[in-house]
C-alpha cells in the first residue's frame, strides 16, 4: 500500500497528473465565462417577456437542460469539426448557460417591480433599467447558485473525459490503473 | 398641464377608470381620495404611463404621452413619482440615488448633479446621509430621500401616490412638511392621500374617486362641509374618524 502510494507519487506521475489539472481548469475556466456570458444574455432576453426572444430563450433553455451532459459531450464530439477538448468544452459551455440562464431569470424575478417602476417613472430606458438598476441587483441574489453551478463545471469536466481528453479524473484513473491499483 | 380625455383601463375582465375627464392645472395642488381599490394608483399612474389607458388619451405639458411613439422619457423627465413604498435603489447610496436620473437620463455632469443633489438632501433634512444606503434609513428618512430623487429632475409636475401610508405614525408629519413646503412654490402636485389636515392646508381641489370614476370633486373645504353624495359622507367620516 504505502509503495503503492509512493509510485504515485513519482515525478513523471505528478507532471502527468498536473497536465490534467491544467486541462480542467481550461475546460471549466472556458466554459464558466462563455456560459456566465451567453446565460445571462438568455436570462435576461427570456425575462424581458419579448414576443420573439424570450421564446427563442425558453426554447434554447428547455432544451439543452432537458438532455444529459454526457449525451451533449458525445454528440457533439461526432458532429463537430474540433478537438475533442473543444467540441467538450463547447457542449459544456452551451449546457451550462442554460442554467445559467435560469438562475439570472429567477434572480431577475426576485428583484421588486417598484425598481422598474421608479426607474421607468425617472426616464429610464429599458435598457437603462436593467443595467443599472436590476441587473446588479438581480447578480447580487445570483452569486448562492451560481458560485454552485460552476463548481459542479469542475466537477463535470470529468465528462469529456469519455471523448478521450484526458484531464485530471482521467490522468487519475491512468495511473491507477498503471499501477494495478486498489485504492 | 395634465389632461385625461374619456380615459378607461381595464384589468382583464376589471373595470378600474371609468370615462375619466380630468384636467390639472399647471400649478395646482390636487389631492385625490377614495376607498381601497377605488383606482387613485391607476389614475395617477396614467398621468406618467407607468399605466396605460386602454382608451383615451392623456396629454401632460401638451405632449399626448398616448399617441404612438410618443417621447415618453422626455416627458417622464419632467413628470416625477413618490411611490408609497419609496422604491429607492437598494444598491446606490443616498447620494447616488439622487444623481443617477439627472446623469444618466439628462446628461447632467456629475459634480452639477451632485451639488444640486446635496442642496436637496439638505432641504429634506438628510444632506449628512448622503453616503448611507437606503437600508440604513428609516422609513420617514427613505421617504424624504425619494422626494430629494424626485426634486433633483427639477420635474415641473410632482406625483404622489400615498407617500405616507407605509410610515410609522411618528414619521408621517416630517415627510408631510417636506411636502408642505413643496407646495408654497409653482410646481403642480397630485396626491393620493388620506391625511385631510394636508388637503386642508395645501389642496386647491379634491377629487372623491369611487369605482374608477371621479364622483365629486370641489376644495377642501367642501368635503368637511358639505358632502354632496352619501358615499362620500361614509368614506369621509371613516378617515376622519
Ligand atoms: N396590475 C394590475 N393587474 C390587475 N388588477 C389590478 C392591477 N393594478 C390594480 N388592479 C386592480 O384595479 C383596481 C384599482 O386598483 P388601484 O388603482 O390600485 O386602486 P387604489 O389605489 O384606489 O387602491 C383594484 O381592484 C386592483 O385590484
Ligand atoms: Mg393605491
Amino acid at each position: 500500500m504505502m509503495e503503492e502510494l509512493a509510485a504515485l507519487a513519482q515525478w513523471h506521475n505528478v507532471r502527468f497528473m498536473a497536465e490534467g489539472l491544467w486541462i480542467t481548469l481550461r475546460i471549466s475556466g472556458l466554459t464558466i465565462a462563455f456560459s456566465f456570458i451567453l446565460g445571462t444574455l438568455l436570462g435576461v432576453m427570456r425575462y424581458s417577456g419579448h414576443w420573439l426572444l424570450a421564446r427563442i430563450a425558453a426554447v434554447y433553455i428547455e432544451s439543452f437542460r432537458a438532455s444529459p451532459l454526457i449525451l451533449l459531450i458525445l454528440l457533439f464530439r461526432f458532429t463537430m469539426p474540433l478537438k475533442p477538448v473543444n467540441s467538450g468544452t463547447l457542449a459544456m459551455t452551451l449546457f451550462t448557460a442554460a442554467i445559467v440562464g435560469e438562475i439570472v431569470r429567477g434572480g431577475l424575478n426576485s428583484v421588486d417591480k417598484g425598481q422598474w417602476e421608479a426607474a421607468r417613472s425617472q426616464g429610464f430606458t429599458w435598457w437603462q433599467t436593467m443595467q443599472h438598476i436590476v441587473l446588479p441587483q438581480a447578480l447580487r441574489k445570483m452569486i448562492p447558485p451560481l458560485t454552485g453551478q460552476f463548481i459542479t463545471v469542475v466537477k463535470d469536466t470529468s465528462y469529456v473525459w469519455v471523448v478521450g481528453v484526458q484531464e485530471l479524473t482521467g490522468k487519475g484513473v491512468i495511473i491507477l490503473g498503471q499501477h494495478g491499483s486498489t485504492l | 398641464m395634465i389632461q385625461l380625455i374619456n380615459v378607461n383601463k381595464h384589468f382583464g375582465p376589471l373595470h378600474v377608470l371609468v370615462d375619466v375627464d380630468l384636467t390639472v392645472k399647471s400649478g395646482e395642488k390636487l389631492v385625490v381620495i377614495g376607498p381601497s381599490g377605488s383606482g387613485k394608483s391607476t389614475l395617477i399612474r396614467c398621468m406618467n404611463l407607468l399605466e396605460r389607458p386602454t382608451s383615451g388619451t392623456v396629454i401632460v405639458d401638451g405632449v399626448d404621452i398616448t399617441a404612438p411613439g410618443a417621447p415618453l422619457t422626455k416627458v417622464r423627465q419632467s413628470v416625477a413619482m413618490v411611490f408609497q413604498q419609496f422604491n429607492l435603489y437598494p444598491h446606490k447610496t443616498v447620494l447616488e440615488n439622487v444623481t443617477m436620473a439627472p446623469i444618466l437620463v439628462k446628461g447632467i455632469p456629475r459634480e452639477e448633479a451632485e451639488a444640486s443633489g446635496l442642496e436637496f438632501l439638505d432641504r429634506v433634512g438628510l444632506k449628512h446621509k448622503a453616503n448611507a444606503y437606503p437600508s440604513q434609513l428609516s422609513g420617514g428618512q427613505q421617504q424624504r430621500v425619494a422626494i430629494a430623487r424626485a426634486l433633483n429632475m427639477r420635474p415641473k409636475i410632482m406625483l404622489f401616490d400615498e407617500p405616507t401610508s407605509a410610515l410609522d405614525p411618528e414619521m408621517v408629519q416630517e415627510v408631510l412638511d417636506v411636502m408642505i413646503g413643496l407646495s408654497q412654490e409653482g410646481i403642480t402636485m397630485v396626491v393620493v392621500t388620506h391625511e385631510m389636515g394636508f388637503a386642508r392646508e395645501v389642496a386647491d381641489r379634491v377629487i372623491f374617486m369611487d369605482g374608477g370614476q371621479i364622483l365629486e370633486e370641489g376644495p377642501p373645504e367642501h368635503f368637511f362641509e358639505a358632502p354632496r353624495h352619501e358615499r362620500t359622507r361614509l368614506f369621509l367620516s371613516r378617515i376622519l374618524r
